[in-house]
C-alpha cells in the first residue's frame, strides 16, 4: 500500500480507536475492593512473598505492602494492576499525592493519587516496619 | 528447478504484494467490531484504551521498522537466491508448500523466541498486554532483525523458494495470526481445532498461568505443537491469565520495545561474573540467572506443583 495512504490510515485508526474506547468508558483505572483483592494482586507479581500486612489508598487505586523482604506497593495498570518492591525508590510529593521513581526499566515511574493524611503517612510507612 | 550456468531464472524478478499493509484496514474494521461487540454484549474480553493505543502504536513501529531495516533480511535472503541453484518457481502448489514450510519455520522462531532471551528480548513485547484481544495482536516488535532469526529461512531460500514468496508466505501467516487474538470467539468446531492455531489454543499461549507457560507456539497449524510436544489444551476450569510473568509498569512504547534489551544489557555487564554468566545472560532461557535468584518456566511450574500436587500429570505439567 503507497505510504501516502497507509500513514494517514494508521495515524487516524489509532487516534479513532482511541477516542472511541475512552468513550464507551474503557478508560477508568483499576479499582482493588479490599485488603483481600489487593493481597492478590501482590501475589500475582510475587507469588513467594506474601504480604504481612496491606494498607489500602483511600479510593482503592493502590495499596502500600508490607513483606517479609520489605515494603512494595500496587498500583493500576489501566485496568490491570502490577507490582513493584520499593529497594532504592525516590518518595516525593505532589499535588495529588505520591511520587515514586524507582531504578527499574519496566517501571520507572509511579504516580500513586493520595489524601493529605495518607501523603504524609505513606513515606514513613514505606521505611518503617509496622 | 536448477538453470543452465549463466542464465537468468524465471522467478528472478517476481513480485508479491506487500498483504500486511493491504491488511491494515481490515484490521482496524476487525478491532473497531470486536470493541462493539464487547461494549453492547457486556462480554467477549476487555479493552482498556492506553493498553490498546500501546498495542496500536506497536504496531506502526513495527511497519516502520520493516520499512528501514527489512533490507537487511531481504539482502540476506537474495545472497542465498545468489547462491543456490535450485528454483522452484511460482506455481500455486510451490506457494501451498512454501506457506506450510514457513509455518514450520515460524513454529521453532516462536519457540526459539521463548526459550532464548536474546530473541525472548524482541518477542517480549508481545506479550506485555495483559490483556487479549485484536489490539494484542498488533503489538508486535521493532527489533526483530537483531535477533538473526532470518537464518532460520534460510533452507527454503537454499531449496529454491523464491525469497519473495517466503515473505509473501510469512504476510499470510501474520494476518492468520491477527484473528486468533479475542475472547469473543470460543472453540471452534473439533475437526478445525485438531489441524488449525486457534483463539482457544493461542489464548493458552498467552497466558501466565504456570500450566500455560511455553505452551502453544504454533503459527498457523497447531499440529507442530502436538509433533513435537508443546501442545497444552485451554481447560474450562483455569481461565488464562494474560501478560508476563513479571508485568511492566509502563505503557511506554519504547520501554515496551526495549526493556528486555536493557535488562540483558544491565545484567551481561554488572561486575563480578564470569564471561560464560555473561554469555548465559544472553542465550540461556528468560528468568535465567548466575546466582539463582529469579525463576525461569520450569522452576515457576516446579514451585506451583509443590504447591498443587495433584496437578501433576495434567495438561502443561
Amino acid at each position: 500500500m503507497p505510504l501516502h495512504i497507509l500513514l494517514p490510515l494508521v495515524v487516524l485508526g489509532i487516534a479513532g480507536i482511541a477516542v472511541l474506547l475512552h468513550l464507551i468508558g474503557w478508560s477508568k483505572p483499576a479499582t482493588l475492593a479490599d485488603d483481600a483483592a489487593a493481597k492478590r494482586a501482590w501475589l500475582e507479581e510475587f507469588p513467594d512473598d506474601p504480604p504481612k500486612r496491606v494498607v489500602l489508598s483511600h479510593d482503592h487505586h493502590a495499596a502500600l505492602i508490607e513483606t517479609e523482604k520489605g515494603h512494595g506497593v500496587v498500583w493500576p495498570m489501566g485496568a490491570d494492576t502490577t507490582a513493584r518492591y520499593l529497594t532504592d525508590a525516590k518518595i516525593s510529593r505532589t499535588g495529588k499525592g505520591l511520587r515514586i521513581d524507582l531504578p527499574d526499566y519496566t517501571a520507572p515511574r509511579i504516580h500513586l493519587t493520595l489524601d493529605a493524611e495518607e501523603a504524609n503517612q505513606w513515606p514513613s510507612l514505606m521505611e518503617h516496619p509496622a | 528447478m536448477a538453470q543452465p550456468d549463466g542464465a537468468p531464472r524465471m522467478t528472478d524478478q517476481i513480485t508479491f504484494p506487500d498483504v500486511v499493509s493491504w491488511a491494515v484496514p481490515f484490521f482496524i474494521a476487525a478491532i473497531l467490531i470486536e470493541v462493539l461487540w464487547i461494549a453492547m454484549k457486556g462480554k467477549g474480553g476487555r479493552y482498556e484504551t492506553r493498553d490498546a493505543v500501546t498495542s496500536l502504536i506497536m504496531g506502526a513501529g513495527n511497519v516502520a521498522s520493516g520499512l528501514l531495516l527489512g533490507f537487511i533480511a531481504y539482502g540476506f535472503f537474495m545472497v542465498l537466491w545468489a547462491l543456490t541453484p535450485l528454483d522452484l518457481g511460482t506455481s500455486w502448489w510451490v506457494i501451498a508448500v512454501c506457506f506450510v514450510l514457513d509455518d514450520l519455520r515460524y513454529y521453532w522462531v516462536h519457540r526459539f523466541g521463548h526459550r532464548i532471551r536474546w530473541v525472548w528480548a524482541s518477542h517480549v513485547n508481545h506479550h506485555s498486554s495483559q490483556h487479549y484481544n485484536l489490539t494484542t495482536a498488533l503489538r508486535q516488535t521493532w527489533t526483530g532483525t537483531f535477533t538473526f532469526m532470518m537464518i532460520v529461512r534460510s533452507p527454503l531460500i537454499l531449496l529454491g523458494f523464491h525469497p519473495a514468496m517466503v515473505l509473501f508466505c510469512g504476510g499470510l501467516n501474520l494476518i492468520y495470526q491477527f484473528w486468533i487474538h479475542t475472547e469473543a470467539i470460543g472453540k471452534m468446531p473439533k475437526w478445525f481445532e485438531a489441524v488449525m492455531n486457534t483463539p482457544s489454543h493461542h489464548r493458552v499461549h498467552h497466558g501466565r498461568n504456570a500450566r500455560y507457560l511455553d505452551a502453544n507456539y504454533a503459527g498457523v497449524f497447531i499440529v507442530w505443537d502436538k509433533l513435537f510436544g508443546t501442545y497444552v489444551p485451554e481447560l474450562e476450569e483455569e481461565k488464562p491469565d494474560y501478560g508476563l510473568v513479571h508485568n511492566l509498569g509502563t505503557f511506554n512504547p519504547l520501554r515496551v520495545a526495549f526493556h528486555e534489551w536493557v535488562g540483558i544489557f544491565k545484567d551481561a555487564t554488572q561486575p563480578g561474573i564470569t564471561w560464560r554468566d555473561r554469555l548465559n545472560y544472553c542465550v540461556m532461557p528468560p528468568g535465567w540467572s548466575h546466582d539463582g535468584s529469579r525463576d525461569t518456566s520450569e522452576e515457576i511450574k516446579r514451585k506451583y506443583l509443590a504447591h498443587h500436587p495433584e496437578k501433576r500429570g495434567t495438561p502443561g505439567f
